[in-house]
């Protein structure tokens, strides 16, 4: 519960139209995806809902931010910080926690597009980035999770990985400037910003150590060591000629695709030969996207509906080990370059080149560019959540997908996962091939306790099977309990990161539970 | 989603699926082409909280429906800021098959079953339509006062110009001009007068479900009385009714057509003849309902299936409505046939136009809410170049309107009939 | 001998540990010059390491003892005295035999080396593997490779630094308190060994978890941890290649073109030199670099071209013909040579390192100021530089300027070399006035002096705002509360101890 002297220090920094406790609003913040999952983990019944905050504000800047912070400070409140939102790690995980809702900074700040970065504030969507960069021939990171979500937050505050990642690498790693609210309210600019003289965005390390070091990590801290507010974000090319005319009515889009882009499916007979296959195609530095996804996986990014996805799923059981790759150039030359690469890279790694028989819509052009092939899979069960999510070779990666499927079966025979015979997997190269990750979407019916409960068995079993086969560090390691199980097998770092946490945030104003507890809490 | 009409408690498996992805706020993901132009739910850009978006009032549904909360003046309030436009629900299709749209219809009228709603100004026009069969309270005896002279009725004929209370009252030279094209293009038609009760479209919006059922018969009984075949409408509010929902409750098999669609039809048949240069740029603004919305509800008799445990899969595939048949081309067509006439498309348009605001009681209760959203879909049309705003809705008019007044924005107004008309005179 | 003496004799041996003035002064006379070195400092004692578990050892003396440790791992001098004591109380850390390559990975790009690891000593075993490491412009033989990753010296192709930290990936380390710690995915969960029974490789720099250790052990001087080994990002070796160059009168001719091959990820190495430095790069003595420094254009915009059989071929076929179609359209002149310059002499200042540092040929010393920012600011930073050598009198003859982008093009290297004699001791007193008063007043304009070392920090953290400083002492305090890893240094003074 928030008092009503701590409720009106807030309204008074927003407004009365900014800021609600009213159940009506709080419980719209309450429910999440995947909240039953972290429910179930809990110990809880597997809800839906996840806990309701004690308000929810609306800052409009990084002032307001700042004030409500230290209004927090001032009354023992905690803060939890929500851009675009999607998923349950953006829930408030206590009680007396006041959710703040970036929606309203939303601007793009700036665009240089000589340096090739450009600055968002929170909810500014990955599309709405894309569509005014391109303006400029450049392009942005987006994640996985879709094209409505944040960039800020996922440079910031989430793991990354993305479709596009062979060519415009993880979110992480490509932040410059950052503003950042700390816990305290204090107001922390990162690298060149921080300067007095001519601050710029164009960097966010030193002077000497970076503090992107404790900012982040791999999967991002969730707003538990404060808010940002504004990134800096590297922009890549345009992996085309960057035009983008669309006609039609949803769903039949037609999209007219802009000059020298080309997508390609082409079939391994095993895992072999497709790690050999990505680690060449990336070694020859021509992708714009490289990524390995089960057959079922393609069917279903290829596919408006339940129907057509298992249709194609029927027709195209030749589809073993299949790397999906689209190249782009800016001239012709670039692209007949690029063509030639793939054909005789094709020949040398054995593959067979499944393009043609897959029936791909020019509007699947566009969801690539738009990083928005990956949402298709919640036409299936409705729900999927992925597990695992290690990042290092692409070797490791593919073991992990090989490892993985057998415990995938068994969870499936036992009825809680949905059956894609322990094959869903979604491998992504990172920068050129340097990196890979791996993860597992697993389908469930979220409105299924069965489903759920089966899920997060299944989840535990694959976070076991990382931790025994050594094949990274999972994607939900966050919050005391996953810390304290995963953080003495790998050198004892939920140590140091608590330390991290208690040195800026000893009172836990911002919301640790999923990151990490400050014990120094009086 | 399918013809048969659902109760709150039947959406309960779609609420829950929600993943409250947010793809309700933008316009579909592959058609954003700028930051300005990218979110859809007017909405939630005026009150910025989730819960004033399509998928935030799925929750609140799902919320009030299993008590973990109940009614209050802020969850009406909530429930009925909102224009009903369907944006949400045609983005959220495009990937997923969750209607909010639907549950925040069926949350109206289970708002108003239990006593709880609508609010006020609502009640207060659903009683003036019950007393007096519009929501203005005008004199029944006054609906033609529009009719000028010259304009030649036919009594007997099959095709009825189903004037509609807005345009009826508030905007007659929408009415006016409707009348002269048809009289110039020998398209003979009846006017109802004094029988011609409101479509029931405001009251549906609102949830007022068993009024609007009276309605719906009477009116039905009416048009078969009177030998109609075809109606013909220029208010899209009253399109959309007649030719969406009027089957879910009552079947009919009238032909029901937008004033667009008959010029477009005459245009090709060469009745219609379009000479006179108009010389402006011209940006359309789709009307929700005759878009979006228009979209007929489709029988659906199957059940849902679990081929593959967990894997839901209704057998036949569920029809949904995604916004993809709306009356879209008409207009355009006639616009394009009007010499001298340059048109330009804004950002969001056809089944991801932005609403204009006025929709879903929303002038009637929250009229400030109204002008704002209209002021917002005014930058948009004056971003396109164009000096001059085109709709073919009443009910668009008169809230965009007030927003060129308000705003005193740099753009004329007028409904496609009368840029036609301006295009047919010697 | 001090009880100190004794018990590091405990750790390492005997003659791991020095304390005879002659070898105490070989260390001193590294830094005792430098520019940025305000009053310098003899250490207390040179230790030498080979074993993590002595680094721990000591850090655990340091703590209890309540000395400073500052690690060198180069045997080349550095240039920027980054091994300089702040502090009285200091040892001398002496890595440069803990010298082993411990892993060199064609298939995954990468190798892992311990700090003493040298270029001379690098470079051919990678080379033989395939492998091209990411280095600066031409770098000593005998610099420590972990050192410059530490660093964050620039590297000079700017399409493979993705991010800033590259090639830095994972490191072991040894922080302030004497806890060992691995950082990145070699965190685990496994050993090193299990990890790479796994596939893995300790590519991935990030985490573990939600923190980035090895950023805070970047571009830290020392300060918050020792490392004793890192894995280090590779490329592949080009078989064929091809230089090009742009010249110019004016360095703002070149950017709008550089601009677009940063842009279209073209070009491998890709820097520009003023005349003075390319000539400094490209022949061995003073007077060499005078001849052929008269005959170059003011400056030289650098592109490296590389492919690899099977396709090498045909990529540089497609991309010299895209180089000359830009070129063309914005009017360039892309030249195949530069006049006395062949290309096999450019080529070997790259997956190369010298033995006679470049900086140094000209006229024996070289003192540089450099900074981060962007490529569109550099000619206002260059003007301003350029007054300040005409008011301090030094010759204008003598400046070097590098500017190497970085970060795929986000923000730029630009450094001024202030070119002297060390034996004239009037001219050095100018190259130091010149030093010092280029760097304030660049700093005042703007330039982000990320990496300060010396004099310059305390002159940049007074630039900063005062949360940045803040939040790094309270990073600091945490990796090394008792400040015994190069006291003094950065923000981190003896009182903040």
């Amino acid at each position: 519960m928030i008092k009503d002297n701590e409720y009106e220090a807030l309204e008074k920094i927003v407004g009365s139209q900014n800021i609600s406790r009213e159940p009506v609003i709080l419980d719209t913040y309450a429910f999440q995806w995947c909240a039953e999952l972290l429910n179930v983990i809990n110990d809880k019944p597997p809800a839906r809902y996840y806990l309701r905050p004690a308000a929810v504000i609306l800052p409009s800047s990084t002032e307001e931010i700042q004030q409500i912070v230290r209004v927090c400070n001032k009354y023992g409140l905690k803060f939890k910080a929500f851009s675009t939102g999607l998923g349950p790690w953006n829930c408030v995980s206590t009680p007396r926690t006041i959710q703040i809702d970036l929606r309203r900074m939303n601007k793009i700040v700036k665009i240089d597009t000589k340096n090739q970065y450009a600055v968002v504030e929170p909810y500014v969507s990955g599309a709405q980035l894309q569509a005014e960069v391109m303006k400029f021939g450049l392009n942005c990171h987006m994640p996985g999770a879709g094209p409505q979500v944040s960039p800020l937050a996922s440079a910031t505050s989430m793991a990354g990985p993305g479709f596009t990642s062979a060519s415009t690498g993880f979110a992480g790693r490509n932040v410059l400037g950052v503003e950042w609210v700390l816990p305290s309210g204090d107001l922390l600019q990162l690298g060149a910003l921080g300067q007095k003289n001519d601050p710029d965005w164009f960097t966010g390390d030193g002077p000497g150590p970076s503090l992107r070091g404790i900012m982040r990590g791999f999967v991002g801290a969730k707003s538990g060591l404060g808010i940002f507010t504004k990134v800096a974000v590297k922009l890549y090319p345009f992996p085309s000629k960057p035009e983008w005319k669309i006609s039609g009515e949803s769903p039949n889009y037609k999209f007219e695709i802009p000059n020298y882009l080309k997508f390609y499916i082409i079939n391994y007979k095993d895992w072999d030969a497709l790690t050999n296959a990505l680690r060449r195609f990336e070694e020859e530095e021509i992708s714009f996207m490289c990524y390995y996804a089960s057959r079922g996986a393609i069917c279903a990014s290829f596919a408006n509906s339940r129907e057509e996805m298992f249709s194609y799923y029927s027709i195209h059981t030749r589809l073993k080990r299949p790397l999906t790759l689209m190249i782009g150039a800016q001239t012709e030359r670039e692209f007949e370059y690029k063509k030639k690469i793939v054909e005789g890279l094709i020949q040398e790694t054995g593959g067979k080149d499944y393009t043609k028989k897959i029936k791909i819509r020019d509007v699947s052009y566009a969801e690539a560019l738009r990083c928005l092939l990956g949402f298709h899979g919640f036409l299936i069960t409705g729900c999927f959540q992925s597990t695992h999510g290690g990042m290092d070779t692409i070797e490791m990666a593919i073991r992990m997908a090989k490892l993985n499927a057998p415990i995938k079966r068994k969870f499936i025979e036992k009825g809680g996962i949905a059956d894609d015979q322990g094959e869903g997997v979604w491998l992504a190269t990172y920068e050129r091939g340097h990196m890979a990750h791996c993860e597992m979407p697993t389908m469930y019916d979220a409105t299924k306790p069965e489903s759920v409960v089966g899920w997060v068995e299944y989840a535990h079993a694959c976070d076991e099977l990382d931790l025994k086969e050594h094949l990274g560090i999972p994607f939900f390691i966050e919050g005391d309990k996953q810390h304290e199980w995963y953080g003495p097998h790998c050198m004892n770092y939920h140590i140091w990161l608590r330390k991290i946490k208690e040195a800026f945030d000893p009172q836990n104003i911002a919301d640790p539970g999923f990151y990490i507890t400050s014990k120094k809490t009086s | 989603m399918t013809l048969e009409l659902k109760k709150l408690a039947d959406y309960k498996d779609i609420m829950e699926r929600c993943i409250r992805c947010s793809m309700c706020k933008w316009i579909p993901q592959v058609q954003i082409k700028s930051w300005k132009y990218a979110q859809v739910c007017p909405s939630i850009d005026e009150y910025n909280f989730h819960a004033y978006s399509g998928g935030g009032r799925m929750i609140i549904a799902l919320s009030l429906l299993t008590e973990r909360i109940g009614y209050s003046e802020e969850l009406l309030n909530i429930v009925y800021r909102c224009t009903a436009c369907g944006a949400c629900a045609v983005s959220c299709k495009y990937l997923n098959d969750l209607e909010p749209l639907e549950v925040i219809e069926a949350l109206r009228k289970k708002i108003v079953e239990d006593g709880e709603g609508p609010l006020p100004a609502h009640k207060k026009y659903m009683k003036l339509t019950e007393e007096v069969h519009n929501p203005y309270g005008e004199e029944p005896s006054k609906r033609l006062d529009w009719l000028p002279s010259d304009i030649k009725v036919s009594k007997n004929s099959k095709l009825a110009y189903f004037v509609g209370c807005t345009t009826s009252y508030r905007r007659k030279e929408i009415a006016i001009a409707t009348a002269r094209i048809f009289n110039k293009a020998g398209v003979e038609f009846q006017l109802l007068g004094e029988d011609e009760f409101c479509c029931g479209s405001p009251i549906l919006r609102a949830g007022g479900e068993a009024q609007v059922l009276d309605l719906i018969k009477r009116n039905i009984k009416a048009f078969k009385e009177r030998g109609i075949e075809t109606i013909v409408t220029s208010c899209a509010g009253c399109y959309s009714t007649l030719k969406a929902d009027y089957p879910r409750y009552v079947k009919h098999d009238f032909k029901i057509l937008h004033t667009s669609e008959l010029l477009e039809q005459l245009l090709k048949e060469g009745k219609l003849k379009l000479k006179k240069e108009v010389p402006l740029t011209v940006t359309y603004h789709d009307p929700c309902h005759l878009g979006r919305c228009s979209e007929p509800y489709k029988e659906w008799h199957g059940e849902i299936m679990e081929p593959i445990p967990l894997v839901r899969f209704p057998v036949p595939p569920l029809p949904l409505r995604q916004g993809t048949y709306g009356c879209y081309y008409p207009p355009r067509n006639v616009l394009k046939a009007i010499p001298g006439l340059k048109l330009v498309e804004m950002e969001r348009i056809k089944e991801y136009a932005y609403c204009c605001g006025a929709g879903g009681g929303v002038k009637a209760a929250f009229p400030d809410f109204a002008l704002k959203t209209a002021g917002r879909r005014l930058e948009e049309a004056i971003d396109t170049g164009a000096d001059t705003l085109v709709s073919c809705c009443p009910f668009c008019a008169t809230n965009l309107q007030d927003a060129i007044k308000a705003n005193n924005a740099p753009i004329k107004f007028y409904d496609l009939t009368e840029l036609v008309l301006k295009a047919m005179e010697d | 001998m001090t009880d100190l003496q004794a018990k590091l004799i405990e750790i390492v041996g005997e003659q791991n540990v020095f304390k005879d003035e002659d070898v105490l002064e070989t260390y001193y006379k590294r830094y005792a010059d430098n520019f940025l070195v305000k009053s310098p400092i003899k250490p207390k004692l040179v230790v030498k390491v080979k074993k993590k578990e002595d680094i721990q050892e000591i850090l655990k003396l340091a703590n209890a003892q309540n000395f400073s440790v500052v690690p060198v791992s180069s045997k080349a001098v550095d240039p920027n005295a980054s091994d300089a004591p702040h502090s009285e109380n200091t040892i001398i850390l002496d890595l440069t035999e803990m010298n082993q390559v411990l892993i060199v990975d064609r298939k995954n790009r990468m190798c892992m080396i311990e700090p003493g690891v040298s270029f001379g000593q690098l470079f051919p075993i990678v080379k033989k593997e395939g492998l091209r490491l990411l280095t600066p412009l031409l770098p000593a033989c005998n610099k420590s490779v972990v050192t410059t990753a530490l660093e964050r010296e620039p590297i000079t192709i700017p399409r493979y630094q993705w991010d800033s930290s590259d090639p830095l990936l994972c490191t072991e380390v040894v922080f302030g308190t004497g806890d060992l710690f691995r950082t990145g995915s070699a965190a685990g969960p496994g050993t090193i060994e299990e990890q790479r029974a796994s596939g893995q490789a300790q590519k991935n720099p990030l985490g573990p978890t939600q923190f980035d250790p090895f950023r805070i052990i970047q571009g830290a001087q020392g300060t918050i941890g020792i490392v004793t080994w890192i894995s280090l990002k590779c490329e592949l070796l080009p078989d064929t290649r091809k230089i090009l160059y742009v010249q110019a009168e004016k360095l703002e001719n070149l950017l709008d073109f550089l601009y677009t091959l940063l842009k279209r990820r073209f070009g491998d190495e890709l820097f520009i030199v003023n005349n003075l430095n390319l000539a400094s790069l490209i022949r061995e003595t003073s007077a060499e670099i005078t001849k052929l420094k008269g005959k170059l254009s003011p400056w030289t915009l650098i592109i490296g071209l590389g492919g690899r059989q099977p396709y090498g071929q045909a990529k540089l076929e497609f991309l010299e013909a895209e180089l000359n179609d830009i070129a063309k359209e914005q009017g360039i002149q892309l030249l195949n040579e530069i006049e006395n310059i062949s290309n096999e002499d450019v080529i070997k200042i790259f997956d190369n390192c010298t033995k006679n540092p470049w900086k140094l040929r000209y006229l024996g010393g070289s003192q540089d100021i450099f900074f981060l920012t962007t490529l569109d600011k550099t000619p206002r930073f260059i003007d301003t530089f350029n007054k300040i050598v005409e008011s301090t009198q030094f010759s204008k003859d003598d400046i070097g300027v590098y500017i190497q982008p970085l970060v795929q093009g986000c923000n730029c290297h630009c450094e001024f070399n202030i070119y002297y004699n060390p034996s004239d001791t009037n001219i050095k007193q100018k190259a130091r006035e010149l030093f010092e008063k280029a760097s304030i007043q660049l700093m005042d304009q703007g330039a982000f002096f990320s990496r300060p070392y010396g004099i310059w920090a305390e002159e940049m953290y007074k630039r900063v705002s005062p949360v940045v400083v803040d939040s790094l002492q309270k990073v600091k305090a945490i990796f090394d509360p008792k400040n015994v890893l190069n006291r003094g240094a950065l923000c981190f003074k003896e009182e903040s101890a």
